[in-house]
């Protein structure tokens, strides 16, 4: 054990030192290799070690971030897979990297972010306190498979859980309320106030909105977006009830864009309940909150503003542009967007072809476009709107510099990109790498 | 002119940005002053109105969507689709849709899944230990010689096909029907059944101005020759894909 420790150590320290990346998943990847129950031998260590876990398709990443620094605040010590390496390898390089030589680990608080896939494994290595499920989207097809399927298991392994685990849901997707309304564990539901759902036709964004408990199609009384909101079904009478909307807390939202506010919520929920902490305090402990990279990530460039907001599905992509329009109240914006096609983007980028780019479009100034696909990207928008506003521009590099020379003093770039994209973005613009 | 262009179970087959398709045929029509109207028509809309389009297209979906559809077509709209295609109607089915055209869908379970049977072919499950065929794939359609067509596919059922003269295209690149015999897709009359989304037809213009001249000669009863029109970038998409695999 000291060993395999010492050893996850000395590549976490090499890697560091030849600046092989930033050792968020090698340390864990070798020492899994060598003994894959590593993660469960370091808990049974640690008993007193609180776990959580984070999983869902968006927002994985901030609402970690929100949890980790409400704790903190709350004067508990906690660490994290940040850096967004969610996979067994990653939560594995974290518990490594934050116990000591003889395997202990002087928190309070371990906050797990989970991809979607690595959920059902997790859940057999961890006994978590609390899981938050926060949404179920398309995303990466090629990659993930098909969203029933994901449900499918996810219902299984919550299934699975100790009784006193507390599970939080988001109560606006009808299929994770199902699945939370037939957990015998203990369960809450967040969402949104009334009045932040102003759409009152189906989204296309949306890919089923049949009921999951009888397959017919749902009705929704009002949706805050792609398939979140007040539904109710009409043949079974499939609806929800006692979901926390936080209607009457005043609570003053760290993040733009309404998936931030349900992101907010979640995490709100688990304080409230557990910390009994009312929106006041709540509000303290968020004032000093800072994002995420690259998620409404703000990098100052050659004295100008540039805004990172990772958008890499449907429903993620066009929260985004929705999220950019709110924070422009009307003014012109130039944009940069940057579409890649690697594993970590997923393969199959046929999915641009469900976002909604014309509020974009005709916001923009210029829209400077680039990335492995670019012309993918390209023609999507130029069957989207007539205007000539688009500039293809292969290299990145070149894309991010004459985007932002074009900038009056106080304008702003937007840039909208994937995963892999996003990072090479934020390694012209901060110098070095992050992952 | 003008054209009726039938969108087939939009809120249920659309898994694969297949509203790109769409998307593509009414930008090309209005291109050329064609003038468009897109129905879209799922499960409360009437079959009927499947006789009325001039163009249709149906795409693909996730397991549970398939199900929905598939119980739609064997009751209310399959007969109406063998209509339109039997008398000529152009259609483009991607995926699933092409899998419900043939004769029957064999599941990891033996189970026996019956299609509309209007594309004399069959899809079986390869077993649940079997990988997904999944990746870009390059095609060279036999309507469209010389023209490469590039798109994504991700299916786990392979199909095969009884009359090999009926085959839509031939695999450069990827899995095709079944990844044993390098073909792909099926075509019958003017009906077209491909694996090929992405979506297929923005990076392959050629293939949608197929579709818009076959239905603009059906509807006006005389040859067709449409107007070009810069595919600059439609070409550079295409190449970004056949550049990697060369």
């Amino acid at each position: 054990m000291i060993f395999l420790i010492f050893l996850s150590k000395m590549v976490l320290f090499f890697s560091r030192v030849f600046r092989l990346g930033s050792g968020s998943t090698w340390p864990g990847h070798m020492t899994l290799r060598i003994d894959p129950e590593i993660i469960e031998k370091i808990i049974d260590l640690n008993k007193d070690l609180k776990i959580i876990v984070v999983a869902g398709t968006n927002g994985k990443t901030t609402t970690t971030s929100l949890i980790k620094h409400a704790l903190n605040k709350l004067g508990y010590k906690v660490f994290s897979n940040s850096e967004g390496a969610n996979l067994i390898n990653g939560i594995a390089s974290a518990f490594l990297k934050n116990s000591n030589l003889a395997g202990w680990l002087d928190y309070d608080y371990a906050v797990l972010e989970s991809d979607e896939f690595t959920l059902p494994l997790l859940l057999k290595k961890v006994t978590p306190r609390v899981v938050f499920i926060l949404n179920l989207f398309r995303d990466q097809l090629d990659r993930y498979g098909e969203v029933n399927t994901i449900a499918l298991k996810w219902q299984n392994c919550l299934k699975a859980l100790p009784k006193e685990t507390l599970i939080i849901l988001n109560g606006d997707d009808p299929q994770l309320y199902f699945i939370g309304k037939n957990l015998r564990q203990k369960k809450e539901f967040f969402g949104v106030k009334n009045d932040l759902m102003k759409i009152k036709k189906i989204p296309h964004d949306v890919d089923f909105n049949y009921c999951p408990s009888c397959f017919s199609l749902l009705d929704y009384k009002s949706i805050s977006y792609a398939h979140l909101g007040d539904f109710i079904c009409k043949k079974c009478g499939f609806t929800r009830s006692s979901v926390n909307d936080f209607a009457e807390d005043m609570i003053n939202y760290p993040l733009e864009g309404l998936y931030n506010i349900y992101n907010t919520n979640s995490v709100y929920l688990f304080i409230k309940k557990l910390f009994k902490v009312k929106a006041q305090r709540f509000n303290q402990l968020m004032k000093d909150f800072q994002p995420s990279f690259g998620r409404q990530e703000e990098i100052i460039y050659k004295k100008r503003k540039v805004f990172l907001l990772l958008s890499k599905n449907p429903a993620g992509f066009n929260q985004s542009i929705k999220t950019v329009i709110n924070i422009l109240k009307g003014q012109k914006a130039n944009f940069l967007i940057s579409l890649n096609d690697r594993i970590p983007d997923g393969q199959d980028v046929s999915w641009i072809w469900d976002v909604d780019f014309r509020p974009i479009l005709e916001k923009a100034k210029s829209v400077f476009v680039s990335g492995d696909r670019l012309y993918d990207m390209v023609l999507r928008l130029e069957y989207e709107s007539a205007k000539k506003n688009l500039i293809p521009i292969e290299n990145l590099k070149m894309a991010v510099e004459s985007s932002i020379s074009r900038l009056d003093a106080k304008e702003k770039l937007f840039v909208l990109t994937t995963y892999s994209a996003m990072l090479e973005v934020r390694k012209i613009l901060v110098g070095r790498k992050l992952l | 002119m003008n054209l009726n262009i039938g969108w087939l179970y939009p809120d249920l087959m659309s898994t694969y940005g297949d509203r790109g398709n769409i998307i593509t045929l009414n930008f090309r029509s209005q291109k050329r002053r064609i003038e468009t109207k897109i129905h879209k028509i799922s499960l409360l809309e009437p079959g009927e109105s499947i006789l009325q389009m001039d163009l249709l297209f149906m795409g693909g979906a996730q397991d549970k969507q398939q199900e929905i559809v598939n119980q739609d077509l064997q009751k209310n709209k399959g007969g109406y689709l063998e209509k339109a295609i039997f008398a000529g109607t152009p259609s483009l089915n991607v995926c699933g849709a092409y899998q419900f055209l043939g004769n029957y869908y064999l599941a990891a379970d033996e189970t026996r899944i019956k299609g509309l049977g209007i594309f004399d072919l069959y899809t079986k499950s390869p077993g649940l230990n079997f990988p997904r065929c999944i990746g870009n794939l390059i095609v060279e359609s036999y309507i469209l010689p010389g023209v490469k067509l590039v798109g994504f596919e991700n299916h786990g059922g392979r199909t095969y096909v009884n009359d090999r003269n009926l085959i839509f295209a031939k695999v450069l690149k990827g899995f095709g029907n079944n990844g044993e015999d390098g073909q792909e897709g099926f075509i019958f009359k003017n009906a077209i059944g491909t694996y090929l989304h992405g979506p297929i037809l923005p990076k392959n213009p050629e293939l949608a101005d197929w579709l818009i001249e076959k239905a603009l000669e059906r509807k006006y009863g005389k040859k067709i020759k449409l107007a070009k029109l810069d595919n600059y970038f439609e070409n550079k998409a295409k190449e970004t894909i056949i550049k990697r695999y060369t």
